[in-house]
């Protein structure tokens, strides 16, 4: 009779244990999951972040290991260095460089590929070979082909664009353009698919009903084509933005920077800052690289919000 | 019907001199790994006497199949880690309530735009004092497990309608054995995606192992590749030519087997943003 309850208490007992294990367990098993990813991106992502914008804030020597607190001392420094704004300006220069002919010319890849022959297929891989190649060997490749006895520069030539051999990227005038090329050609592909995305939704019968009205294949381009296009195009301009900031090595390997700055954009500054062991200023301009980084997501977010709203009128 | 014909033509035209422009440069740099010794780099474009002989000293005299091997290394430990510690991590983001899921969420969304030049001087600093410089594991520190990766597999995960997860856990499975037997085997396509976008981004990568191979025991071939370029001038073009092809074939036969999946993740990766 009285050895009922103590049956029931270690029922009883047992399910509290139970449940305090569960919960336990509730409460870990997250965690667990993200344990070994967040332990290697907060030693190796996030501390150097932050250590970057420490670094920024002191005068800091790497070789020591220490620095002391100056402020907004590197800042200042930097903002006064003349060769901080042509790295800026240069960047920008990239980008109004690439950006248009990142929209348009994968756009028009896009469109050949998406017609209906039978090597479209093949046409698609012959044009995504560039995507899948080293950015090393693609900058390496391109340098030969601009070299003052290559093939391009012969080309320029019989064109009658210049009198004799000419190395474009030893030109300052050209040198920007000559390895912005390099970055278009390097992306063509991967926009073009991208596009192809953006084209594939665009349902048929729109344009059954614009050849029926007797519209002309260039004015189905403009006027349908482009206009559904409208969020591919916003993607891959913010796509181009955010990658073309970052370029580097096209840059580092075919010009290094030169002829006399002419290419040094804000990444190849923040090398050579990097390089000459002034890692504080290089953490400064690393910082108004984060900002304009930050700027060009904010547009996309912003754009694509935008873009969800007038769907939902 | 016959405009029809003539505006195919023409449709083709354009796409080859599309594809001159595209494929063109790994032709040239193709045929110029072939040129043999006595000939001039830009007498003409065909090799006269085509030979093998440049790729056969890239391997032996210019330490190209050491290249060769660290890359492969790096790459093999960085697929296999990252696909596992991503799939991982973007589960419970994806599928379970908990304190911080949000703060988590918002902080590896947020690493994604910072660029890899604001905080390269500190994580070289690092991996000097945790001994991690001229290894292989240093050298692919930043791909074992990315925010990327995370991001991507929560995408997928999200895409699986929770039913079939439901049933597994009132027959009795646990998280990791649901996760394990039912949810990955999903997602298969999208590992094979990140696994593709963890090979490109290892076996390109320039800048992290130009700063943490010190010795050139340790270099990669993108690193082989540009300290050969120092010389950028003579028979060394043809050199530096086979080299080249050398470190685009193994990306060129995983394209080629991979295809479908390149396209796919090419859309998949244009969240990222």
């Amino acid at each position: 009779m009285n050895r009922e309850p103590v049956v029931l208490a270690n029922i009883k007992t047992k399910i509290t244990t139970k449940k305090k294990k569960s919960f336990s367990m509730k409460f870990l098993t997250p965690w667990l999951f993200l344990l070994p990813a967040i332990v290697i991106l907060a030693t190796f992502l996030v501390y150097p972040i932050l250590e970057a914008f420490k670094w920024s804030l002191l005068d800091y020597k790497i070789i020591a290991g220490t620095g002391e607190y100056v402020g907004l001392a590197n800042f200042k420094e930097m903002f006064a260095d003349k060769y901080f704004w042509v790295a800026l300006m240069n960047t920008l220069t990239f980008l109004v460089i690439v950006l248009p002919l990142n929209v348009f010319l994968p756009m028009i890849l896009a469109v050949l590929v998406n017609q209906k022959i039978k090597a479209a297929g093949t046409f698609r891989v012959l044009y995504y070979l560039p995507v899948i190649t080293p950015m090393v060997v693609a900058a390496l490749m391109w340098k030969m082909l601009y070299s003052q006895s290559g093939i391009i520069s012969e080309f320029l030539v019989k064109l009658g664009v210049f009198d004799g051999p000419t190395n474009l990227l030893v030109q300052s005038s050209t040198a920007l353009t000559a390895v912005a090329a390099i970055t278009v050609w390097k992306g063509l592909g991967y926009y073009m698919i991208i596009y192809l995305a953006g084209l594939q939704s665009i349902p048929k019968d729109v344009y059954e009903s614009a050849s029926i009205d007797g519209a002309s294949v260039w004015k189905q381009f403009t006027k349908i084509t482009v206009p559904m296009l409208t969020p591919s195009i916003t993607l891959v301009s913010v796509m181009t933005i955010i990658a073309g900031m970052k370029v580097f090595e096209e840059i580092a390997l075919t010009t290094g920077g030169g002829p006399s700055g002419a290419t040094t954009t804000l990444v190849m500054y923040i090398y050579n800052k990097f390089m000459s062991l002034d890692v504080s200023t290089a953490s400064a301009a690393g910082i108004v690289l984060l900002v304009l980084a930050i700027a060009a997501s904010l547009l996309q977010m912003k754009l694509t919000s935008k873009r969800e709203d007038d769907l939902r009128v | 019907m016959k405009s029809k014909q003539t505006s195919k033509i023409w449709l083709y035209a354009v796409m080859l001199l599309i594809t001159v422009l595209t494929v063109g440069p790994f032709l040239i740099t193709l045929f110029m790994a072939m040129k043999s010794g006595g000939e001039g780099i830009y007498t003409s474009l065909l090799p006269k006497d085509p030979t093998l002989a440049n790729f056969v000293t890239a391997f032996e005299k210019s330490n190209f199949g050491l290249y060769f091997m660290n890359t492969a290394i790096i790459t093999a430990i960085a697929i296999p880690l990252n696909l596992l510690f991503c799939s991982l991590a973007a589960y419970p983001l994806a599928r379970m309530e908990f304190r911080g899921r949000s703060v988590v969420l918002a902080l590896i969304i947020s690493t994604m735009m910072v660029p890899f030049q604001l905080y390269m001087a500190p994580l070289f600093q690092l991996a000097g004092e945790l001994g991690l410089r001229n290894t292989h594991i240093g050298l692919v520190v930043m791909q074992v497990s990315t925010a990327f990766g995370i991001f991507l597999m929560r995408q997928a995960y999200l895409r699986i309608p929770k039913e079939l997860e439901e049933s597994a856990y009132l027959d009795g499975a646990n998280r990791f054995k649901v996760w394990y037997l039912v949810v990955l085997p999903l997602v298969k396509p999208t590992l094979v995606t990140l696994a593709i976008f963890t090979f490109m981004g290892t076996w390109g990568d320039y800048l992290w192992p130009l700063l943490n191979s010190t010795e050139s025991s340790m270099y990669t071939l993108s690193i082989g590749l540009a300290q050969l370029s120092q010389n950028f001038d003579g028979s060394n073009l043809k050199l530096i030519s086979a080299a080249s092809i050398l470190t685009t074939i193994p990306t060129l036969l995983i394209f080629i087997w991979l295809q479908k999946y390149f396209i796919s993740g090419a859309t998949d990766g244009a969240v990222k943003g």
